[in-house]
């Protein structure tokens, strides 16, 4: 009977210690919460915001790069821009001028979004000071069938939105 | 007194006038070798190039998608594409230019210089009445 009633006893006092336990966990959910982080790739700012409050830190992580397949083509647009020269004959040789170095600028960009840059960094350093720093970039490709969507031109710059349409069949050899 | 045949000469004539129609109507066009490089420094363009000139040799190719030009009573392909030379550099984009850039940033400040190239291409003329057609051959 005896160790019938300390049993007993023994069962209720660990049953409240296992009701305790999770009530104290409850109490600090920011501990835990700190250690987690959302990642919410297409969230609204309004509901980043929402969780955040929750107390968990919310990730953005960037939007998927698209990729070139064969069933979907890629549309690559940029946006080139020309000065006109100081010394023109009239507004309609500065147009044309700037007209002509913007396209040569989105041309380049085309270029540099379908084929890469290549990027040469160089620094001096003398007596443990930067001397010099030199940044050379350079672009070299061949470039078809792209199209100008759009030309303005506004105070001496002009801008020309070129596109292209890239396909898998272009790059499949 | 007149033959029953009719006159000789007169249809000899209209012979010979069918045989060249159907042999040289479609005179061989003539074809030209076309060559544009423009280089821009610094956003501003700085030089550009256009050279032209009549092939001394037959091109060898297939024909690609051609422009049509109004001649202007011209007869000098030079002429004809100045008059025209915006349409016919947006014709050569459409063809592709070779792209080379190169920039430099030294002490905060940038240079940079783009050229591009349409390399030398033969281009077949059609000079008809009113147009000119021009392919280039690939």
């Amino acid at each position: 009977m005896k160790y019938a009633l300390l049993l007993v006893a023994l069962l209720s006092a660990s049953s409240l210690i296992a009701e305790k336990t999770p009530a104290d966990k409850e109490t600090q959910p920011n501990e835990q919460s700190k250690n987690i982080t959302v990642v919410c790739a297409e969230c609204t700012p309004a509901e980043a915001m929402q969780l955040t409050q929750k107390g968990a830190p919310v990730k953005s992580q960037p939007a998927a790069e698209e990729v070139l397949t064969k069933k979907q083509d890629i549309r690559i647009s940029v946006i080139g821009q020309g000065v006109a020269p100081m010394t023109t004959s009239s507004p309609a040789q500065a147009y044309a001028l700037a007209k002509r170095a913007a396209t040569a600028d989105a041309y380049r960009l085309i270029a540099e979004k379908v084929k890469g840059v290549r990027i040469e960094g160089q620094d001096l350093i003398k007596n443990m000071m930067v001397q010099r720093s030199t940044i050379r970039s350079s672009v070299d490709a061949m470039v078809k069938n792209a199209n100008v969507v759009e030309t303005t031109f506004k105070e001496g710059l002009c801008e020309v939105e070129m596109e292209i349409l890239i396909s898998h069949s272009q790059f499949a050899q | 007194m007149r033959s029953r045949d009719g006159n000789l000469n007169f249809s000899l004539s209209i012979c010979s006038i069918i045989f060249l129609l159907f042999n040289f109507t479609p005179l061989k066009a003539d074809e030209y070798l076309i060559s544009y490089r423009y280089v821009v420094k610094d956003a501003m363009l700085y030089h550009e190039a256009f050279h032209i000139a009549k092939a001394m040799k037959k091109c060898v190719g297939t024909p690609q998608k051609e422009l049509i030009l109004d001649i202007n009573h011209e007869n000098d392909l030079k002429i004809i594409i100045s008059q025209n030379f915006d349409t016919f550099i947006e014709y050569l984009q459409k063809l592709g230019f070779h792209i080379k850039h190169q920039e430099r940033t030294q002490e905060l400040q940038n240079i940079s210089t783009t050229i591009l190239t349409l390399q030398t291409t033969c281009f077949e003329v059609d000079f008809n009445d009113t147009f000119v057609k021009i392919t280039p051959l690939k």
